[in-house]
């Protein structure tokens, strides 16, 4: 009942006196970088304790299908600190980690952190350029969808990503590994690249090209849909919206009206939603990697997990929820710079 | 020549599923170059459908017979591209609520060169031209330079409207087409935007097609007025005509419905087209209304400001909102709060409900100080109910009528028969029989009908006193007088106090009883509404009087 009187307040103030601007950038940025800190906390202590509520001792896992004498598991134990109390082990956890050390794998005897960094490129590539293909098609369909709602383009278009997107991901991987990989021999069937291939420059760019099409056309298939549907929900939002018929009133065409008038503000709610989706893109990355063995941070996830290798399941999780959270923040700030009212919120 | 000219014209719309309705019916009209026509009508009554009509802007599910045409076109025959050209270059609008008619998101001066560059002329060929006849349009619309890189939301309504107006300025039109460019807008910003539109359009010989429903607002602009009801032209003549010597009946309840200041045919007389069921009680002279009790100024008041002030700290410093005001509402008294918005009339209201804090100064209710916890607060939540400005918003949706009645009830725990309760407060909003409505959905409502419902929960808790902000402001005009009629009949049946804000001084001379006039947060006059309308003290009290567009 009150929010009414609270608006004309609002309109009050501002009639009467122009406010320009309001809160500096820098307090709502501190704000919003505030609240990602806080949220990346959460996650470290998750993604310590959660793992340890894993069922399995480690270290039989370490040394699964070989014979080992009590005394040898011991001194295991003790060569990864697993015999010291959870707090200690914690305490040791959060000391190691701003040097970005979260300790050594079980499974491949290496340096969590090194392994990390070698796969993290292998996910940028894919998830990055999926994501753009994903955005793009979502948002032009999208729009277009909208604008002539109803149409054959309309049906057609939104009907077909609702069934990709309804797909399961791993269902239609194999199918295309199946089809392109195994009956028509098109497309290699797994890697990032010709194993031992001593290509540089461009045939080595082609022979990565041919080894991502099929887990980004996966990738890209199963994620596009939410992108097409939340830009064809927000510019339908926008269609009856007075500024349009004062467009229309100006002698702009039909297309121009939607370019510039229409799509920008049906952009303001669809470009925090798409932030929001790339964290479902990383979850797909996991399963398509496994698929196509693209040696990315998802096959290693999966790889951990089988384990169950807990510094590398720790690690992988740390830095999969920072992207997510990053990614939040950007939207956050983005936001800020397309919307005038929030700017001067 | 005739600039634009409607002949034989008939709109119908064709929604999907449903039948066809015909929102303008045979109607000829025409606007003479550099002359103005009114059209006043309420909602519903077909004439925003006829402007749109002028540009073709019509949705694809309207069917046009007849001929619409502008400086001599056929707008119907024009191919698209032609069409284009002819919009704003030679026609352009000025919509109501400026809020939504300019893109929220990019600055008013770029929407005013994106016009100019669309229909490019030798005056203004090149970028810099354009960028200086923008600055040129907004001087003449008595805007600040600054204002060009603001963004819709950062201007007032006022300035917003004048942003409009020099954006349908900009290409030189023969033609402007105004429909409701002063609704919701304050007596004072709407004097200085008609002012505006009148001297431009004389300066430069532009016609003029003005849509309102205030037939006071069109009779202070233009030359001829065209009274437009479910589609049909019921009555069209000069402007003086129409208004001092209506022929028709309709025109009649729509110059009536706005009183004249000072007339006392209309004082504590609403003009209302229900025929009252007399009530034994009722004075027959009264026209239905019976007569006030005089509320006894010795007894105490239910609600009272003793030196209240409210601030707010914003970035730019802080703003005083309500200055230091004192004011006693009392049982069986309408008061009205009067001022522009901005005044700080809303932010006094609030505090007086006990929604907003004051920073110093004392609130009080039945002589005690307002309790701080909202469990102490729910006592007076009950005494004193709130009416708000727009039924369909303060109403949901989803819920059926019964249940927007019910809910207070239930929060409060009243005792006896729920639904007999919902009936009797239905029935003393004047909804009868009550039981026919109860199980309704707000949308099959028309507005007074949803406002009725609003007073209706407001009634359920048998509250001793109401507070309504701006209660017929967003309503038709055949409807006010009907609201307003209710309000004063509850005053009279149930000694209902009631604290009205509004910035239509016309309201406060049809119903209240003692007028407060708020100023910069302050109450600068006040006393009964004769003495106050009739003989102002305060400069504000008499420049608002002054900006009250006048019939004839």
């Amino acid at each position: 009942m009150t929010s009414a009187l609270l608006e004309q307040d609002v309109e009050a103030t501002d009639a009467d006196r122009d406010v320009r601007g309001g809160t500096s950038f820098w307090r709502y940025a501190g704000r919003k970088a505030g609240g990602a800190a806080f949220s990346l906390v959460m996650v470290v202590v998750l993604g310590f304790f959660a793992f340890r509520i894993l069922p399995g001792d480690p270290t039989r896992s370490m040394t699964r299908g070989r014979i080992m004498s009590p005394e040898q598991l011991e001194t295991l134990k003790r060569q990864f600190g697993l015999d010291e109390p959870l707090h200690t082990q914690f305490w040791i956890y959060l000391k190691n980690l701003p040097r970005l050390d979260f300790g050594e794998s079980y499974v491949y005897r290496r340096p969590v952190s090194d392994l990390i960094a070698e796969h993290l490129g292998a996910t940028l590539l894919l998830t990055g350029v999926s994501a753009a293909i994903a955005i793009a098609l979502g948002l032009w369909i999208g729009q277009r969808a909208a604008w002539r709602r109803g149409s054959w383009f309309d049906r057609l278009n939104t009907g077909s990503a609702l069934v990709l997107w309804s797909v399961p991901t791993f269902w239609l991987g194999l199918i295309l590994l199946l089809v392109f990989g195994g009956m028509l021999h098109w497309l290699p069937t797994g890697g990032l690249k010709t194993a031992g291939t001593t290509a540089t420059g461009i045939p080595l760019v082609w022979d990565v090209i041919r080894h991502m099409i099929m887990p980004v056309v996966t990738l890209v298939a199963v994620t596009y849909a939410q992108y097409l549907l939340v830009m064809r929900a927000s510019l339908l939002e926008e269609m009856h919206a007075d500024y349009l018929t004062t467009a229309r009133a100006k002698g702009l065409r039909e297309d121009l009206v939607r370019r510039r008038h229409a799509v920008p503000n049906a952009l303001l709610p669809t470009v925090t939603l798409v932030f929001l989706h790339l964290g479902g893109l990383i979850a797909g990355a996991v399963t398509v990697e496994a698929i196509f063995s693209w040696p990315g941070l998802g096959y290693l996830t999966y790889a951990a997990l089988s384990g169950p290798d807990l510094p590398l399941l720790q690690g992988t999780f740390v830095v999969f929820s920072s992207i997510v959270i990053l990614m939040n923040l950007a939207a956050d700030l983005l936001y800020r710079f397309l919307d005038p009212r929030v700017r001067a919120a | 020549m005739a600039e634009l000219v409607f002949d034989d014209v008939t709109i119908t719309y064709h929604p999907p599923g449903r039948d066809p309705v015909e929102a303008v019916k045979g109607v000829s009209l025409t606007v003479p170059a550099g002359g103005s026509l009114g059209v006043a009508g309420e909602s519903g009554s077909g004439k925003s459908t006829l402007a749109m009509a002028v540009l073709r802007l019509l949705p694809r599910s309207a069917t046009l017979t007849g001929r619409v045409s502008v400086g001599g076109h056929d707008v119907q025959d024009l191919s698209w591209g032609k069409l284009r050209a002819l919009r704003w270059s030679e026609a352009s609008i000025v919509f109501q609520g400026a809020m939504h008619s300019l893109n929220p998101v990019r600055r008013v001066g770029e929407q005013i060169v994106e016009a100019l560059e669309l229909h490019v002329k030798d005056d203004y060929a090149t970028e810099k031209a354009r960028e200086q006849r923008m600055r040129d349009l907004l001087a003449q619309v008595d805007l600040d330079r600054s204002k060009e890189t603001s963004f819709p939301h950062e201007l007032s309504g006022g300035q917003r409207q004048r942003v409009m107006i020099a954006m349908a300025l900009a290409c030189d039109p023969d033609l402007v087409i105004a429909d409701e460019p002063t609704t919701a807008l304050d007596v004072i910003v709407q004097d200085q935007v008609l002012r505006i539109l009148r001297k431009l359009v004389a300066e430069r010989g532009i016609a003029l097609l003005f849509i309102s429903h205030d037939l006071s607002v069109l009779a202070s602009t233009c030359d001829r007025i065209a009274v437009m009801r479910d589609g049909v032209v019921v009555e069209e003549g000069p402007s003086h005509e129409v208004v001092t010597n209506p022929t028709h009946d309709y025109t009649a309840t729509l110059a009536r419905a706005f009183p004249t200041i000072g007339d006392p045919t209309s004082r504590l007389r609403p003009a209302t087209r229900v025929v009252e069921e007399a009530a034994p009680a009722d004075d027959p002279a009264q026209g239905g209304i019976p007569v006030a009790p005089q509320a006894n100024p010795d007894e105490r008041p239910i609600l009272a400001a003793d030196n209240v002030t409210v601030r707010f700290h914003t970035r730019a410093g802080t703003v005083t909102a309500v200055d230091d005001v004192s004011l006693q509402c009392r049982t069986g008294e309408i008061v009205a709060l009067v001022g522009q918005s901005g005044s700080g009339k809303t932010t006094l209201a609030r505090t007086l409900l006990g929604l907003h804090r004051a920073d110093s100064g004392r609130v009080l209710f039945d002589g005690a100080p307002l309790p701080a916890s909202p469990k102490e607060l729910r006592p007076f939540r009950r005494s004193v109910q709130l009416v708000l400005q727009d039924p369909s918003s303060a109403l949901n949706p989803r819920h059926s009528i019964y249940e927007a009645v019910a809910e207070g009830i239930r929060i409060h725990h009243l005792p006896g028969d729920e639904r007999e309760r919902v009936e009797r407060a239905l029935d003393q909003a004047e909804l009868r029989p009550a039981a026919q409505f109860t199980s309704a959905l707000p949308h099959e409502l028309s507005g007074g009908q949803r406002q009725r419902v609003v007073i209706a929960g407001a009634l359920a808790l048998e509250p001793r006193f109401l507070v309504a902000d701006e209660p017929v402001a967003s309503l038709d005009a055949s409807v006010r007088g009907e609201i307003l009629g209710l309000m004063l009949r509850l005053k009279r049946r149930l000694g209902l106090g009631a604290l009205v804000i509004t910035h239509d001084l016309g309201l406060a001379w049809n119903i209240a009883d003692r007028v407060l006039v708020m100023y910069r947060g302050a109450i600068v006059e006040e006393g009964t509404v004769e003495q106050v309308l009739l003989d102002p003290q305060h400069d504000y009290t008499k420049k608002l009087l002054a900006a009250v567009p006048q019939l004839a």
